[in-house]
């Protein structure tokens, strides 16, 4: 899969991230170095032992990153959990916004593994 | 000359978020990254004169964003180096913090490349203009106080060459005055005198002779007694001194002025009243004329006239306190005394750059506390600390030495100290959780004399007490020397502290 390919699949406009990252090359490198990030792994661990404040920041911070990569919908999704978070404790809802999180997660994650 | 590249720091927990910046910036900047608060401060603390711009990340483990931010305002450092903040964070209220903690700029996430290039480069040249106009300034006022401490050595140099002495006498006076009115300051607050003073009283005491010039040659210069009459031309030096002063058309109002023309007509007046010209008595005589002359007896002693061989320190220590050579202000003789040991080995190793500088320091250290154009210079500040610190150590070679900061707290050891004493060489501890992360005796009871506090004056505080050296229990005495920053309007705060520790035995 291409670059282009990976973007159109998820619903996500390339051309909206190389207007602020310029390069090619440069966006594929973020993409892998994505894989990496433990801000995912975090927030699901903080989910499981129930530890809203690590909840938050990992929530936060995923919504910083995607949004930077252009992943629109895993940020939007992780920016309704960070306010959801944001009191530092969870609510009622919080479960069902960190599922969404995961499904968008996943969804990302699976395609930039297929990159070329 | 090469430009340096401009250094920038990249504060965030976020490994792929710095990459992205660094990635975008390396190409013009030298960049340092740290992965969150604490690190950060560390750096900023170790380079604070050479980081151009920090990129500040609002939400991060150990100290976030704005944890950082109050701390650079504590330190001052946020007047001197731009934050720009970096986050994805929208809530007005957050972004407005940090504003109002003195942030340059908020850039959002995701960013864009092009604006956020434009928005450094334009912050650091900006910061960079008024850190050269501020450099300029204090380089400026560097040269020009040099310039006239070498004025007024050469010009009272002259008046001893004729005198056919070496010229180190007013350098010693000099010395000596500065000496006894620290002291003086330090011991007794009933003469209106203060801090400010002293560099301008110390300069002033090189005049005190110029009336010598009115002397004939075979008068001044006489190998052999002098006769009554020949005695009573010498003694108008000192009044001649003053009226040549007074006779100089402006700068009458000015304390160099003011304190020059006490020190030449009075330098020879007695506490008991039999001095000359004027026969003052006790504290009629101006106390920087009572400093000036008690140096100048000094030294006199302790010199190599036409007249008479040298005496030994401790010689004219007890000349002076048998009252053989003038009578002086107990008080004073009791400063003499406190100083008595440092005296001799400070006119030993005098240095003419480093008393050139001292008037640089007094000025240096009144501008800081200037009202209206206060120094937020940190390079500065830091020379200051460097000056005071480097005077701690001088005498301490290759002992068990440190050097802590309050906030953030950090403290260093020298390598010696950490073996001796078994701590690691840095110690950073977490100001939030308030307990010690470090399980060692010898560093909790450091700390309790780091916390005692001196009276916000640079002093030393000595403290005896048991410590484990190199494995054993031992009585040490700790002497600690705290350094508080002075800003207008606000009370001073510790800042750092360079301590010594000497194992007694």
């Amino acid at each position: 899969m291409t670059l282009s390919e990976l973007y159109s699949s998820l619903g996500e406009s390339l051309n909206e991230v190389l207007e602020r990252l310029r390069m090619e090359s440069r966006i594929a490198k973020y993409l892998k170095l994505f894989l990496s990030d433990p801000s995912f792994e975090e927030l699901k661990n903080a989910f499981a032992s129930q530890d809203a404040k690590t909840a938050f920041r990992a929530a936060h911070t995923l919504k910083g990153v995607a949004a930077n990569l252009g992943l629109n919908k895993l940020s939007a999704s992780s920016s309704e959990l960070t306010e959801d978070l944001r009191p530092l404790a969870f609510t009622v809802n919080s479960q069902a916004l960190f599922d969404k999180v995961e499904a968008d997660y996943i969804a990302a994650v699976e395609g930039i593994k297929q990159l070329e | 000359m090469e430009e340096k590249r401009p250094l920038i720091l990249i504060v965030d927990d976020v490994a792929l978020n710095r990459t992205l910046l660094s990635d975008v910036l390396c190409d013009k900047y030298d960049i340092l990254e740290a992965k969150n608060g604490n690190e950060a401060l560390l750096l900023l603390r170790e380079k604070t004169s050479e980081i151009s711009l920090v990129l500040l990340d609002m939400v991060m483990p150990k100290k976030d964003g704005m944890e950082v931010l109050a701390i650079m305002n504590k330190n001052g450092w946020i007047n001197e180096i731009p934050v720009i903040m970096i986050s994805v964070e929208n809530s007005h209220s957050l972004i407005e913090g940090a504003y109002s903690l003195g942030v340059t700029d908020f850039i959002g996430r995701p960013f864009d490349e092009m604006i956020l290039l434009n928005r450094v480069s334009n912050t650091i040249r900006l910061y960079a203009k008024q850190k050269h106009l501020s450099d300029l300034v204090l380089s400026q006022i560097y040269e020009k106080t040099r310039n006239n401490s070498m004025m007024v050595t050469m010009l009272s140099h002259i008046v001893e060459f004729r005198n056919g002495e070496s010229g180190m006498h007013v350098l010693h006076i000099n010395t000596i005055t500065e000496m006894l009115l620290h002291e003086l300051l330090h011991r007794s607050k009933k003469y209106k005198i203060n801090k400010d003073d002293i560099g301008i009283i110390s300069t002033a005491s090189s005049m005190h002779d110029i009336g010598k010039i009115t002397i004939p040659d075979e008068i001044l210069n006489k190998p052999g007694k002098l006769t009554p009459e020949e005695f009573n031309i010498m003694k108008g030096h000192s009044l001649n001194g003053s009226l040549m002063l007074n006779s100089v058309p402006f700068g009458k109002d000015e304390p160099l002025m003011k304190y020059a023309y006490e020190i030449c007509r009075w330098h020879h007046e007695r506490y008991d009243g039999r001095g000359y010209p004027d026969g003052l008595k006790g504290d009629e005589i101006p106390i920087a004329a009572q400093i000036v002359s008690i140096a100048d007896v000094y030294d006199a002693l302790t010199s190599e006239r036409c007249y008479k061989k040298a005496f030994t320190h401790e010689k004219a220590l007890e000349m002076i306190h048998n009252n053989e050579c003038g009578v002086f202000n107990p008080l004073l003789l009791d400063c003499l005394d406190a100083i008595a040991d440092k005296l001799v080995a400070s006119l030993q190793t005098f240095d003419w750059n480093k008393q050139a500088d001292k008037d640089f320091f007094y000025i240096a250290d009144t501008m800081i506390k200037d009202q209206k154009h206060p120094i937020y210079n940190q390079a500065f500040r830091q020379f200051i600390n460097e000056r005071k610190k480097s005077n701690f150590f001088e005498s301490m070679l290759n002992d068990i030495i440190f050097e802590y900061t309050y906030s953030p707290s950090i403290m260093k050891l020298s390598t010696n100290a950490a073996k001796k004493l078994n701590l690691p060489k840095t110690i950073i501890e977490d100001e939030k959780k308030g307990s010690l992360n470090i399980e060692n005796d010898n560093w909790q009871k450091i700390k309790e004399v780091l916390y005692k506090q001196s009276s916000s004056k640079d002093e030393t505080i000595h403290v005896n007490m048991d410590l484990t050296i190199d494995g054993n229990k031992v009585p040490c005495k700790v002497i600690v020397l705290q350094i508080w920053n002075k800003t207008q309007n606000e009370p001073p705060v510790l800042t750092s502290a360079y301590g010594h520790i000497e194992v007694l035995h």
